[in-house]
């Protein structure tokens, strides 16, 4: 009889466990590709081969030197940092005002300030690039910051609606009915209460920024490379492990700048489908 | 920590004043016009199911929603176009809605921070009443280390450290289990009184209501039914959602059938055409074939055997008994009255000495002044 | 002197109780002056957003001529009545409808995992999700190059295991770019299918299993109608993306997948005809808005408003 019943039991466990499976082998599909990218960037062989036989660091030192590369990732960083900070002064004033509002407008404006994340980017660049340049802004960082800013805003306009509506709005009504004006509300309550918000959204645009090709490829110069582009040309120029060093080197960056999402906010909020 | 009530008797002797307040959202009426005043220093509450209309009418006082028409008056000052910044209020919500990233002190000197006060100063009140509310040592912990009873006591302590003119109350003692809820029931009114302070308690919890207050405004569907003391509102309900919203009535529709004298009515039931009359005690006066609903509270009925009846007693039977430990629920059947009526007697001795059998004939009385008449609704 | 106070407050406030409350005290607009604040925001978005697009649309109109141009439906015409153009079109929208359908499937049993079984490795399941999305995808198209390339991993591992003979072709062709688009886009169908399979309650299934439904049939029955508006949100945005990339055709097809972001990449790199390229950024852009429609409907009717 306990053995009717032990059969039982894994009858009902067979389902589970075959769902497990899969959702383990598709975790290895997902991370595959990025394994193998950290795994050729320690490969000591002259181009790409697999299986790896040799370990170095020799394309970590190459990267050192290829001073087109780092050039870029600077340029990048500046450029990530610049359009995080104008995305937040932009954004953040509009997400509290929207954040508590319930009107059709308020609706209307919400959808419109998240519309850049729907638009084809590179629909984007090629109007971007014509408008700016009929602007004389042309091939300039100011061009690729107005163009990261644009995607940015979303970023960020949608990342403090969601924490500063989930902070709710008791504890301005008790700091409003203890004296405090609007002003002292604000510094005293709100800032604090949804800081971590403002800071996780503009670390999103961040990420946004560092990885965006599609935008950037447009604003591409000498003087205005940003890293996914360069990385980009030299795909398709040299292929040796060198690329996968910087695309490991970036990885880590964003796998620490997740972290720090995760810790502040958490990742709900990337996880929203629109 | 009597110049709350010194300043504000000296005034007008009116803590709060309500002159035909009306709110509506998106064409439904929240509050109809409503007017009601609260005399200085005594504890309201505003009582009533959810969607009543009392929470609008707490948020229309402290001036987070603005009134379509009417005007709030607070402690002798016209404070309707007011911001609530500007209102001397203290209020703790529902939640109590401490500040989670400050400590329990700064939390309660936030108020006197807001008003630019020297530091010594808010330092020597915080301190001050912290002591009060009997949490002197807790000062540096943080909201989240407290108990839901502490927490209630640091909401208190930061609405009443600006020593303000009014204070409202939120459902204060929604979220603690029962044991807690009646250990500060009694704190609140003992705090409420010592300073003297005008107080509006919005509340669902009736025992609340009547436990805690010195008044008791029913709303119901956004208007003002009765307007009293908890006694006034008990022992003699206007109509009928005040009887039933407040404890258990037995409702009874009663034709008039003739007046005996000026005291006095006959009575029977309406629901059949004939059946036991009764003489009701009572100041209506009302002809001859017209209706009436009169309330009596269960505690109220009186019942032993038949064999033991009073004069004026009305003759039942026993359909069910329900020992509920400290009383007993009879359901009777009086002929004549299609719904039974319940009753309770208290259990003073061992339990089966209450007891009667289902099937029992009883007898049915009670004093004169407990059957009330309801207003037509 | 109580009384008399009395008196006279009550004597202004029954001259003012007919009076309604202005609305300049509207406590509601304190907080947030209204929706002044969102004007920045807006005027730089229609200003570097609206504006760049507006005028691309223009310039699709527009054909240029020595003499100075005029109106023409020209380059649209070349669109849709040119057989390669409008293989092209085709190709991108069969394309997009092939990697979401298997993103569809693929993703749909991990959403179940994660909302029924995966309890508190919920988050490190979402942590692994978002984690690619956010690394290069140059890297990620990269590494599947690693992987399928001839003497890749894949191949090396089937050689070695022996089921296959010869060394699979899998780059330079559309079997690569669907892998490559299925391993970008997956998650988002995986999260968007999980955040409606949250909200199924579970009490339905179990109802449902009392009432002698086998667990196959529950699924079939219940679950799965119940979470078709996830898979419905997915699919839409999943397709969305589909249509607008062009690095993972760049990437790992080799030419042998050319959809329209692509030929809009390599009209502006080549040949540098921008009203042509601007007419096919505006049919991008209307099957973006038609996408973008279509899940606002579908948002609105979830209740999840926001």
């Amino acid at each position: 009889m306990s053995e009717t019943r032990v059969l039982r039991q894994v009858e009902r466990r067979i389902p589970q466990a075959l769902l497990l499976g899969y959702v383990l082998v598709f975790f290895v599909f997902l991370l595959a590709p990025i394994f193998f990218v950290v795994l050729v960037s320690f490969s000591d062989a002259a181009f790409i081969t697999f299986p790896v036989t040799d370990f170095s660091l020799r394309w970590y030192y190459r990267l050192l030197e290829y001073t087109p590369l780092l050039a870029s990732l600077w340029f990048s960083l500046k450029l990530a940092a610049a359009s995080a900070i104008l995305a937040a002064i932009l954004g953040v004033p509009a997400a509290l005002a929207l954040a508590r509002s319930t009107s059709r407008v308020a609706d209307v404006v919400s959808t419109f300030l998240l519309a850049p994340l729907s638009i084809p980017m590179i629909l984007l660049g090629v109007a971007l690039l014509y408008y700016l340049s009929a602007m004389g802004l042309g091939l300039s960082f100011i061009s690729l910051l107005i163009a990261h800013t644009v995607v940015s805003i979303p970023y960020v306009v949608r990342t403090v609606v969601a924490v500063y509506r989930s902070v709710g709005r008791d504890y301005e009504e008790s700091a409003a009915i203890l004296g405090a004006s609007n002003r002292q509300i604000f510094t005293y309550i709100t800032l604090p209460l949804i800081g971590s918000g403002i800071f996780s959204g503009m670390l999103f645009a961040i990420l946004i920024s560092l990885d965006n090709l599609s935008l950037s490829l447009f604003f591409g110069s000498a003087q205005t490379n940003t890293l996914p582009v360069v990385m980009l040309s030299y795909l398709q120029n040299q292929f040796d492990p060198a690329i996968a060093a910087i695309g490991s080197v970036q990885m880590a960056i964003a796998f620490v700048v997740l972290l720090m999402i995760e810790r502040t906010v958490g990742l709900e909020y990337m996880s929203s489908p629109s | 920590m009597n110049s709350c009530a010194t300043k504000v008797s000296a005034e007008t002797g009116i803590g709060l004043q309500l002159v035909q307040v009306s709110k509506s959202f998106g064409g439904v009426a929240a509050l109809r016009p409503s007017s009601f005043s609260v005399p200085a220093g005594r504890m309201c509450a505003l009582l009533g199911p959810s969607g009543c209309g009392k929470t609008t009418t707490l948020r229309i006082i402290a001036g987070f929603e603005t009134p379509d028409a009417g005007r709030v008056v607070i402690a002798g000052q016209d404070r309707t176009d007011d911001p609530p910044q500007r209102r001397k209020l203290g209020m703790v919500f529902q939640n109590y809605s401490l500040f989670p990233h400050m400590t329990v002190e700064q939390n309660v000197a936030f108020g006197l921070r807001m008003a630019r006060l020297p530091r010594a100063e808010i330092e020597a009140r915080t301190h001050r009443m912290l002591d009060i509310v009997h949490l002197p040592q807790h000062g540096e912990r943080y909201p989240n280390q407290l108990s839901g009873g502490q927490q209630q006591r640091v909401a208190l302590a930061r609405s009443l450290v600006t020593e303000p003119s009014m204070l409202l109350l939120d459902e204060p003692l929604g979220a603690l289990d029962k044991n807690l809820r009646e250990e500060m029931q009694f704190e609140l009114r003992q705090l409420q009184r010592e300073f003297g302070i005008t107080t509006l308690l919005v509340t669902h919890d009736q025992e609340e209501a009547l436990t805690m207050s010195d008044m008791i405004v029913v709303m119901n569907r956004g208007e003002i039914l009765q307007v009293g003391t908890p006694t006034e509102v008990y022992e003699r309900p206007r109509n009928r959602f005040v009887s039933e919203f407040l404890g258990t009535s037995n409702i009874l529709t009663l034709i008039v059938t003739g007046r005996p004298d000026a005291d006095t009515l006959r009575v029977r039931s309406a629901e059949a055409s004939e059946g036991a009359e009764f003489c009701l005690p009572t100041s209506t006066t009302a002809e001859p074939g017209r209706a009436i609903t009169v309330a009596i509270r269960p505690e109220h009925l009186h019942v032993v055997p038949l064999a033991d009846r009073m004069p004026h007693g009305l003759t039942a039977t026993v359909t069910g008994s329900v020992f509920r430990g400290a009383s007993r629920v009879f359901q009777l059947r009086i002929p004549g009255f299609a719904r039974p009526l319940f009753a309770y007697r208290q259990v003073t001795g061992p339990a089966s000495a209450t007891a009667l059998p289902v099937g029992a004939p009883v007898s049915v009385s009670w004093t004169p002044g407990a059957m009330r008449v309801l207003d037509d609704e | 002197m109580t009384s008399d106070r009395a008196q006279l407050v009550n004597a202004s406030l029954a001259a003012r109780v007919a009076m309604p409350a202005p609305a300049s005290a509207r406590p509601g607009a304190q907080f947030a002056a209204g929706l002044l604040p969102v004007l920045p925001a807006v005027a730089f978005l229609l200003l570097f957003f609206v504006a760049p697009l507006v005028q691309n649309g223009a310039h699709s109109i527009w054909l240029p001529s020595p003499q100075g141009g005029r109106l023409s439906a020209a380059y649209y015409a070349k669109l849709f009545f040119d057989s390669y153009y409008l293989t092209v079109i085709g190709q991108t929208l069969l394309l997009s409808v092939i990697v979401t359908a298997i993103c569809a499937v693929l993703g749909y049993p991990v959403a179940y995992f994660m909302v029924r079984h995966a309890g508190r490795w919920t988050g490190l399941i979402i942590f692994l999700l978002v984690a690619p999305l956010l690394t290069s995808i140059i890297m990620r198209t990269f590494g599947w190059s690693v992987i399928l390339a001839r003497n890749g991993v894949l191949n090396s591992t089937l050689l070695g295991l022996g089921f296959i003979e010869r060394p699979l072709r899998l780059l330079q062709g559309p079997s690569s770019v669907i892998i490559g688009l299925v391993h970008v886009l997956v998650p988002f169908m995986v999260i968007s299918i999980a955040a409606v399979l949250k909200g199924v309650d579970r009490r339905l299934e179990e109802a449902a299993q009392l009432l002698g439904a086998g667990r196959l049939r529950t699924f079939r029955e219940v679950t799965l109608p119940l979470s078709l508006d996830g898979v419905a949100t997915g699919s839409i945005v999943v397709f969305m993306l589909a249509n607008g990339s062009f690095l993972t055709m760049l990437l790992l097809g080799g030419g042998s997948v050319v959809t329209l972001p692509l030929l809009i990449y390599q009209q502006f790199l080549l040949v540098q005809n921008l009203g042509f390229a601007a007419a096919m950024g505006n049919v991008l852009l209307a099957l973006a808005v038609l996408s973008l429609f279509l899940q606002l409907r579908l948002i609105r009717r979830q209740g999840v408003h926001r």
